[in-house]
């Protein structure tokens, strides 16, 4: 029987996979046979809905192909763990649509944006007053600093430039290392379009990483951070989609 | 037009007027013992504090911004300290047996700035200006803009150049603001402090660091009021009143002001308070000297227009 320790165990697994085809140092990630050769698939399955939009990045950021029964076995992951519709749940929901929306795009099948739908306008995403707050929504959101998505979270990003290094200045010296690099990922994200940032996220990331960086799930953020840090800023993507 | 929210001048007119009530109140506490001569063992358990109770004094009036009977305190407060150092006498002794020290000049110019002269000290500090050994002592940045303040305000001849020094300060590389740790909080705070000769001059804070300031003020506020580190967020307020656009929000005004005692102490920190009057003053005495500093800045940069 799956428990939740079976489940975190699971998403680790497949972070330590997605990161080694990001880095080039473990192949491609394969979802079909992830599942398929793990001990608990239901496990597997959970592990793919907590990862979410991050196990496309490999072919996001790295060109690997999307097989099409990888797309089946992230549909099947969406069977196995509905979206959630909870209006509590504001970051699942923009998480959830976010991978829907990249299912849909890389298998080429846009019925499948249907898995989550958009969720409604949420008015807690506006850069606020309570920018400390607000950034603890920004870190939950942390997935959807993607290549190729752009929308409502994305603008409010793009308006919180100043909160968003607040949040990672507080989250380094309060030492929540994880937070600062779902955050870091944000302003890495705002760079490689262009922003202007009033700190360095190249040296934060490194800095958090180095002191208290642990876990797969957060090195990933970290290795996301710095492909969008690698490119050159302003580099457009090759092709967005909007949720 | 400087802009201070009410909620704040109501905040920092409490802090203020309970805060300069405790140490008038409490000023014998903090009196040099009878015997105390030029040369201190520890100069840090009176000697400075009774400085720091004249520099709140001295701002008080300075500003203007108390009440008479809030102004006839601050003067008897003045009155009080120039007293325990013997109406300069000490200072000078101190100067005159110790040629390199700073504190005699810098224990000497709030006094300077209510019109407390002596005039022996005034003719060995202008000594002192005018010698390469003395303006050649080796010392922190932000300490070498206290002294520089300080010779401003006594009126001694300009040697420093106070735009190369502020950028020899942590504060002047604008550095990477998650990295700063509490004792180099208090470099920011006391940078600040000089340059702007306490709130009077925010101009003097060059505008790049007005801007690096005013950016990460927020976060430093926060995350130590989130530890209760309440003797350094007070001074963290002070330096918010005293930019150019003031950052003061509100709610952190109004949370150091709910932590004061109704006698007027303000804790250092979120540790238990001690009941022995003495430990108080000497555990407290500082925050309460923040308090009265920051609250009479802000009002009157209210007031300003």
């Amino acid at each position: 029987m799956s428990s939740h320790s079976a489940f975190a165990e699971a998403a680790d697994a497949l972070a330590v996979s997605v990161l080694g085809a990001l880095s080039g140092t473990g192949g491609a990630v394969q979802l079909a046979r992830y599942v398929d050769d793990a001990p608990d698939t239901l496990a597997a399955l959970a592990a793919v809905r907590v990862l979410g939009a991050d196990v496309f990045s490999p072919h996001l950021l790295g060109g690997d192909p999307f097989q099409a029964q990888d797309a089946a076995v992230v549909a099947k992951a969406f069977d196995a763990f509905p979206a959630s519709g909870a209006p509590d749940e504001p970051a699942v929901a923009h998480r959830d649509h976010a991978t829907a929306v990249l299912l849909a795009r890389l298998s080429g099948d846009d019925t499948l944006r249907t898995v989550a739908p958009a969720p409604p306008e949420d008015a807690a995403l506006a850069p606020r007053d309570d920018w400390s707050g607000w950034c603890v929504l920004m870190a939950q959101l942390a997935p959807l600093a993607a290549l190729g998505l752009d929308g409502p979270v994305h603008e409010a990003a793009r308006a919180g430039v100043l909160s968003l290094s607040r949040g990672v200045s507080r989250s380094i010296l309060r030492r929540d290392f994880p937070t600062a690099l779902r955050l870091v990922r944000w302003l890495a994200w705002l760079r490689h379009e262009g922003a202007e940032l009033p700190l360095d996220p190249d040296v934060a990331a490194e800095h958090a990483w180095l002191v208290g960086g642990t876990g797969p799930r957060t090195a990933l953020d970290l290795a996301i951070a710095r492909h969008f840090l690698e490119q050159r800023p302003g580099t457009p993507p090759k092709e967005t989609a909007r949720p | 037009m400087t802009t201070i929210p009410e909620p704040v001048t109501r905040a920092a007119r409490s802090m203020a007027d309970r805060a300069l009530s405790w140490l008038h109140a409490n000023r014998n506490l903090g009196g040099l013992p009878p015997d105390t001569t030029e040369t201190m063992a520890d100069p840090d358990s009176v000697y400075k504090p009774l400085g720091e109770t004249t520099l709140a004094a001295s701002l008080i009036l300075r500003d203007g911004v108390a009440g008479p009977g809030r102004l006839a305190a601050a003067q008897s407060l003045m009155d009080f300290t120039w007293e325990q150092f013997r109406h300069g006498d000490m200072i000078y002794e101190r100067q005159l047996r110790h040629t390199l020290m700073t504190d005699p000049l810098e224990m000497y110019a709030p006094f300077v700035r209510c019109g407390y002269r002596h005039e022996g000290l005034d003719r060995l500090l202008a000594h002192r200006s005018r010698m390469r050994s003395a303006g050649s002592v080796e010392v922190l940045p932000n300490r070498r803009l206290a002294v520089a303040n300080a010779a401003r305000i006594v009126g001694l001849p300009a040697t420093e150049d106070m735009g190369a020094l502020a950028a020899a300060t942590w504060l002047g590389a604008r550095p990477e603001p998650w990295a700063v740790n509490w004792i180099t909080a208090y470099a920011v705070t006391h940078t600040v402090f000089h340059l702007t000769d306490w709130g009077a001059d925010p101009g003097g804070l060059p505008p790049e660091l007005t801007d690096y300031v005013r950016t990460w003020l927020p976060v430093w506020i926060d995350v130590w009021s989130e530890v209760g580190q309440w003797d350094l967020v007070t001074e963290l307020l002070v330096v918010g009143a005293s930019l150019e656009d003031p950052y003061v929000r509100p709610e952190d005004w109004e949370a150091v002001a709910a932590l004061q005692h109704e006698d007027g102490l303000v804790p250092r920190d979120s540790d238990p308070v001690d009941d022995d009057p003495q430990q108080r003053f000497t555990d407290h005495q500082h925050t309460v000297v923040v308090a009265a500093v920051a609250g009479s800045i802000a009002l009157a940069r209210a007031g300003q227009r």
